[in-house]
């Protein structure tokens, strides 16, 4: 290993192309080229969940981990384990609602080998029945055991998310449900796979330090993937939420995570997505300390661990600092996300967080926090996307929603230096709807909580140590914080219920 | 913030094992200037040219194995959200970070307490100046104090609905009698309810670990290092040292095997844990270095164990095995998830079945040169961002003081043999050092 490579010119301006430097249609690749001795891949295949066929959720998931973990006709999951072992490389399909990216990362020492397999599994799928059976029983259990017991905090985002777009192609967990799972066949697999991972539905993206020669040779490579057709994106139209609604989870549990949110008619590609933005990070930005919510509910009361609010759709949010790349939608979600409160904390958080909503929704934005939120984004967006895997996963979210160069998060940035706070409380006005939400708790008790949600009970709350003044006297308003709940609009479920 | 500690230790295993493969004469693969101030206080400074972005890293080399009073667990972690508490030149820590769109956080572990922040380039002084100020001057008022601690409750809440933080806090409760790896990183359950009795302690915390030869600072990515040098001397020379170390007890040595049974609150597949007392890290210990790769060689993803158990037989949802890289010793864990309760006894005795084969078999060479191989690609392949580096470095700092352990322990695992690693697998793994843990849910 020459110590040469790694001095770091990683981070020469990125350049970026999507040029006309070889033949092939150029709409359909994506090159970030940068000194680093590693190569990255990313294929995006215009398939996601929302192509899973009626009573067979989870199809799409299934094919992904068919070439995750299924390996290839010439060698089986574990001589590819084997062959990739010594290159700390492996290759992975992400499904999310619209798309499906197939990436992967070597080391240039190493590409030859490793190229070969990793095309090989996309060209060659070795679909064996032991596999097949593995993995679903293993989607089986992620739903019945992992998603339903282990984090309170994402089982609730899954309901959210299904109850938004219920009735939709998006109205379903990506994994399926565990019915779904076990209607679906090897051969539902291996048709799904022809259908969509054709050689006229993908887009490539290649970074890092590659000769420009590998470019001609991996396409020339997916060009022998079956003929098919490009699958076309339609916008889904989720039906509006009206008034609010609530769905409880009763579950036993020590603590109650709560999500809410709704549908949102705008995208990043809109101008007005950029001050709306900003209107949210001021709200909720994720994971930091900036966020209101965080201050009202965790810096200012104790209640919980983190409090964020956000205008895309956010998932795996618990495990993640930054915002994900290539889960777009064509119609995202605005959420608030309230990490667990303690259970008789539960009506007084909602109620907190809602207040504050209201209140940005009516009042708008302050000149003061207008101007600190300003400036914090135009540097902290740096922070988005801080290496070359990711910059393509940008520029591949970029290309789904119609924004050129020189790309989102550049035009995020320059944005702020420009924005003003009246396009800000424009976008709030227009854009955030406190009236109009589902909201999901994660709880035990959920009559008791229903009642008191219906008839808007005063939700007083006791603090384990003195705060101050001005917090309490703001607890009063809190308490009885009048929130239109009918009972018509309040559901129970069991947890056992949930995805089956 | 506190790191899964579950994915603390997988995290810093490929981190270690990645490290061990570079060559000698240069395993870190970039320009590293020092600058140790007279008060003890020293700084590692890699300038990285070209993001426009710094990171700023500080380690503390405490973190709840240095909780050793009674009643104390969970308290570094509690004071790692103290720090953001604000001083009396910057009472609003928070407000400052925001400011300038710098990502700020910290996390808590065993062995160390970190704080780091990521900005643009031309606001290092101002961070500079603002990091120094919190570790000499922290400020923060009794009812601040109070309701962090809600704060603090909230996250062991949200952490406890997650099995494998049941079992990790019943494992080490079980395991130790006398050491502070006895408790978790979050803490019992009581002492953080009892947290917000603790201000006066926590002074006392604060004067006793929060000192110069305590905390190593880590600088990476676009910055000039001699004018940065100068600017440390200029913020960090004022700080008092008065480092007061922690009485931790040594564990006594086990002398018979242990076992528990864990009922989880809600449903999970079972989950058996196995953990076999071994040592500190300490590059110079030869059964220690051998037994690091038999973690990923006899459990990991290309062993014939997975093999047989994860693709084949399809018993298990995955095992793992976990080398510690601790300051002081702590047990070598390997971890499965049964797929049927029926199965666990069979799980067990395929497992204890691949240890004794390595008793006397010895390890594919193969395998092992391409586990090096591995370490070393895996290594390299993570150091993308100047962040990326930053972030690679605490765990080493807090176990040696520096970084320079990076290239001696390379070297030592570049030349463990096959015939050492039988040794170390004959020395570690004795009945009377074995510790099980079986968590079912209901």
């Amino acid at each position: 290993m020459k110590k040469s490579f790694l001095l770091l010119s990683f981070f020469v301006p990125v350049i970026f192309m999507t040029t006309n430097l070889f033949p092939v249609d150029k709409d359909r690749i994506v090159l970030l080229k940068t000194e680093e001795p590693v190569i990255h891949f990313k294929i995006w295949f215009n398939v996601g969940s929302k192509d899973d066929p009626k009573g067979k959720e989870g199809l799409a998931y299934l094919t992904a981990a068919m070439l995750n973990e299924g390996g290839t006709k010439n060698l089986t999951y574990s001589e590819i384990i084997d062959k990739l072992y010594p290159f700390a490389a492996g290759y992975r399909a992400s499904v999310s609602k619209e798309n499906t990216v197939y990436s992967g990362s070597v080391h240039k020492d190493n590409l030859n080998e490793y190229l070969e397999i990793f095309l090989d599994q996309l060209l060659n799928p070795g679909f064996r029945e032991e596999d097949f059976n593995r993995l679903k029983q293993e989607a089986i259990s992620f739903i019945t055991t992992t998603l339903r017991y282990s984090s309170d905090e994402e089982l609730g985002k899954a309901v959210l998310y299904n109850e938004l777009y219920k009735n939709t192609p998006y109205g379903h967990l990506d994994a399926g449900s565990v019915s779904s799972l076990n209607s679906i066949t090897l051969d539902d697999v291996k048709e799904f796979f022809i259908t969509y991972y054709n050689r006229n539905n993908f887009i490539l993206a290649i970074g890092g330090g590659y000769d420009d020669a590998l470019i001609d040779k991996v396409w020339n490579t997916l060009e022998k993937l079956p003929d098919g057709k490009i699958n076309p994106t339609k916008t889904v139209e989720p039906a509006a939420v009206s008034g609010l609604s609530v769905v409880i989870v009763e579950k036993k549990a020590n603590a109650t995570a709560i999500s809410m949110g709704y549908p949102i008619s705008i995208l990043r590609s809109d101008p007005e997505w950029y001050p709306l933005a900003l209107a949210n990070s001021w709200l909720g930005e994720h994971r930091n300390s900036s966020s209101h919510l965080y201050q009202v509910i965790r810096e200012a009361r104790g209640l919980n661990y983190g409090d964020y609010s956000y205008i895309e759709y956010y998932p795996n949010g618990g495990w993640r600092s930054k915002p994900p790349v290539n889960v777009p939608l064509t119609k995202h979600l605005f959420e608030i996300w309230i990490r667990p409160v303690p259970n008789n904390a539960k009506h007084f958080a909602l109620r907190a967080a809602l207040r504050e909503f209201t209140k940005l929704s009516v009042e708008g934005l302050k000149p003061d926090d207008f101007e600190i939120t300003r400036k914090f984004l135009e540097k902290y967006v740096l922070h988005y996307a801080p290496d070359t895997d990711t910059r393509l996963g940008y520029a591949l979210d970029d290309k789904f929603f119609g924004i050129s160069a020189p790309g989102h998060l550049k035009k995020f940035r320059d944005k702020m230096g420009s924005v003003t706070l009246d396009e800000v409380n424009s976008a709030i006005k227009k854009y955030f709807n406190p009236e109009n939400m589902v909201i999901v708790f994660i709880t035990p008790d959920a009559e008791k909580l229903k009642n008191a949600l219906v008839n808007n009970d005063a939700s007083p709350i006791e603090y384990q140590t003195p705060k101050p003044n001005s917090v309490l006297e703001e607890d009063k308003e809190i308490i009885n914080y009048k929130l239109k709940i009918k009972p018509e609009n309040v559901k129970i479920v069991q947890v056992e219920e949930l995805f089956n | 913030m506190l790191i899964n500690k579950f994915l603390v230790k997988i995290i810093f295993s490929v981190l270690i094992l990645s490290a061990a493969t570079v060559q000698a004469g240069g395993v870190f693969p970039f320009k590293v200037q020092r600058v140790n101030l007279k008060n003890g206080f020293k700084a590692i400074l890699i300038p990285i040219k070209g993001s426009g972005l710094v990171s700023y890293y500080t380690v503390v080399r405490t973190g709840s194995r240095d909780e050793w009073e009674p009643g104390k667990s969970g308290f570094a972690h509690f004071f790692e959200h103290m720090m953001f508490r604000g001083t009396d030149k910057y009472p609003l820590f928070d407000s400052v970070t925001t400011t300038i769109g710098a990502d700020a956080n910290a996390y808590t572990s065993d062995d160390l307490t970190v704080y780091h922040l990521n900005f643009a380039a031309e606001d290092l002084e101002k961070v500079m100046d603002l990091e120094s100020d919190r570790f000499m001057n922290l400020n923060y008022k009794k009812d601040e104090f109070m309701t962090e601690s809600g704060a603090v409750y909230g996250e062991y809440r949200k952490g406890i609905t997650n099995p494998f933080e049941v079992l990790f806090e019943k494992f080490q409760d079980m395991a130790f009698d006398k050491h502070t790896y006895k408790h978790t990183t979050i803490g019992f359950e009581a002492d953080i309810k009892d947290m917000p009795n603790q201000y006066d302690y926590s002074l006392t915390f604060y004067k006793r670990y929060y000192r110069p030869e305590n905390c190593v600072l880590v600088i990476t990515g676009d910055f000039d290092p001699e004018s940065t040098a100068k600017m440390i001397e200029k913020y960090y020379s004022a700080w008092k040292p008065g480092y007061v170390a922690p009485k931790i007890e040594p564990e006594p040595v086990q002398t018979a095997p242990r076992e528990r049974t864990v009922e989880y609150d809600g449903k999970t597949l079972p989950i058996v844990t196995i953990g076999y007392k071994c040592d500190a890290f300490d590059v110079k210990n030869k059964e220690y270095m051998a037994i690091l790769p038999f973690a990923d060689l006899a459990f990991g993803e290309n062993s014939d164990l997975y093999r047989k158990l994860v693709l084949e037989e399809q018993k298990v949802q995955f095992i793992a095995g976990d080398a510690p890289m601790k300051r002081d010793p702590f047990p070598f864990m390997i971890y499965t998830r049964v797929k049927s309760e029926s199965d666990i006894d069979y799980v067990i005795s395929e497992i204890e079945a691949t240890i004794e084969k390595y008793k006397t078999e010895l390890i594919d060479p193969v395998k092992l040169e391409g586990l090096k191989k591995r370490m070393k690609y895996g290594f390299l392949m993570r150091l993308d961002s100047p962040e990326a580096v930053a972030s690679s470095l605490p765990m080493y700092i807090t176990l040696t003081g520096d970084i320079t352990v990076i290239d001696e322990y390379f070297d030592a695992l570049m030349s463990v043999t096959p015939e050492d690693i039988r040794n170390a697998v004959n020395h570690y793994f004795v009945k009377t050092g074995r510790n099980q843990v079986i968590l079912k849910g209901n």
